[in-house]
């Protein structure tokens, strides 16, 4: 009966769990989250910046060394080499950016990020796009750029017309969306986990009849364990994030890489 | 059939029955609620936000906050850089006096045992010469000795071969009523010890 009872749970639609009402006209609780997710980095590098570099580091300065390195060392020498430590302002701002965005979504009260709502990831993506287009057509020249995108040195030229319209599609077309579906779907999930086992257990919890409040302890367990685990999930995305965009304009950059 | 009702925004209708009942979603205030936004098309002022906010920390961060923090961490790599290679110099200033100490310690020891071989070898060659001397005086005393010791035995004998002879002489004036000759019974009685003793 209880296993019955359990599988009939009715469950709001998701769209209604993605309703947020504005904070002010035109500025809901996601533009909210990613305000102050800008406004957090910027007053860490702010602090950091004030403290005397002379001493050792520590507190918002250790922060900030600590991530500068980071992304130098785990992300730019890995992918581009030292020639790409120019590029260390804009991924740095980007994991950052992705990071504070997604680690509401494990705060209480706050509990919703930002990134899984598809705008904040669509913005990014589009914005790697651009610049690894960019970075390509300007390294390379315009044709030059598309000529190795489009015809992969190495294969035979008869597979061209298979290899050429996939290449287009994969690398034009697909690695946006990818980027962007990627993170905002692996947000979304880990949100939408938090809000069923959050839910469930308080029904339990709270259920009239008192044989389902001790079962209530199971889908609390769980919540607890895919709130730590959302911990990981937050910074393993904003690091693929991250890594995926530096791999993609050191491609553009870079061809025979 | 279990059925909770639920109230995102409010978590305050969230309830569990056994009874047959059909769900129903309201706002806060019980009124129905239109359908949310698409969970997967963007809302422009979320991206706008988004996109602001990304664009406003890029700027701050190219431009002011991640060159002045790099510039620190730079300049700090070089002054760590710096007291690196001083301490590498003190530490090899500092192998270089204690080589030349060590040099020094040998040095002295070798003129120490130098010095102290010498005097081992005039102590023993003055100890040889108290020895020689000792013994040369040791030697002359023995002499001095042997010749009392001689003069005495020959006084001693001397002695003897008087008291023989008048011995002699009068036993045999008393044997044969006749005194030999004393110059005689001396000479025999001294060729008798003579004899005796080789």
């Amino acid at each position: 009966m209880i296993i019955n009872s359990i599988l009939s749970f009715e469950f709001p639609p998701i769209n209604e769990l993605l309703r947020w009402k504005d904070v002010v006209p035109g500025l809901n609780k996601v533009g909210l989250i990613a305000v102050a997710a800008a406004l957090i980095g910027t007053l860490i590098f702010l602090s950091a910046a004030r403290k005397d570099p002379k001493v050792a580091p520590k507190g918002t300065r250790n922060l900030a060394e600590v991530s500068v390195e980071f992304i130098e060392n785990n992300i730019i020498m890995q992918t581009m080499g030292r020639d790409g430590l120019g590029w260390t302002p804009f991924l740095l701002t980007l994991f950052l950016f992705v990071y504070l965005c997604n680690m509401p979504g494990i705060i209480p009260f706050i509990q919703m990020p930002a990134t899984a709502r598809m705008a904040i990831p669509m913005f990014l993506a589009l914005l790697v796009w651009v610049i690894f287009n960019v970075q390509g057509i300007k390294h390379q020249g315009f044709f030059g750029y598309f000529k190795s995108v489009l015809f992969p040195p190495g294969v035979p030229k008869a597979l061209y017309i298979l290899v050429t319209p996939i290449e287009f599609i994969s690398t034009l077309i697909v690695r946006p969306f990818s980027l962007a579906v990627r993170l905002f779907a692996n947000m979304l999930a880990g949100h939408l986990l938090l809000v069923i086992f959050a839910l469930l257990s308080e029904a339990l919890f709270q259920a009239r009849d008192k044989i389902l409040i001790p079962i209530g302890v199971l889908p609390f367990f769980m919540l607890v364990f895919l709130t730590g685990f959302e911990v990981l999930v937050a910074f393993l995305q904003a690091y693929i994030f991250t890594i995926l965009a530096a791999v993609y304009i050191a491609g553009a950059v870079h061809p025979e890489h | 059939m279990l059925t909770a009702f639920v109230n995102i925004n409010s978590f305050s209708q969230v309830r569990v029955s056994f009874d047959a009942v059909s769900a129903e979603t309201g706002s806060e205030e019980g009124a129905p609620v239109s359908a949310g936004p698409n969970p997967i098309a963007p809302e422009i002022k979320e991206l706008a936000w988004g996109a602001g906010s990304f664009i406003v920390f890029l700027f701050f961060m190219r431009l002011f906050l991640v060159p002045k923090v790099r510039k620190g961490m730079a300049s700090r790599y070089e002054s760590i850089q710096a007291d690196h290679e001083y301490a590498s110099a003190t530490r090899d200033g500092a192998k270089q006096d204690v080589a030349r100490y060590e040099s020094a310690v040998a040095e002295i020891r070798s003129e120490a045992s130098r010095r102290l071989e010498t005097a081992r070898q005039t102590l023993d060659k003055e100890r040889q010469e108290k020895v020689a001397q000792v013994n040369a005086q040791i030697a002359s005393r023995r002499a001095a000795a042997e010749a009392e010791v001689a003069a005495a035995r020959a006084a001693a004998q001397s002695q003897i071969v008087t008291a023989v002879g008048a011995v002699t002489t009068r036993a045999t004036q008393i044997a044969v009523g006749v005194s030999p000759d004393a110059a005689i019974v001396s000479r025999s009685v001294q060729q008798a010890m003579e004899g005796n003793r080789s």
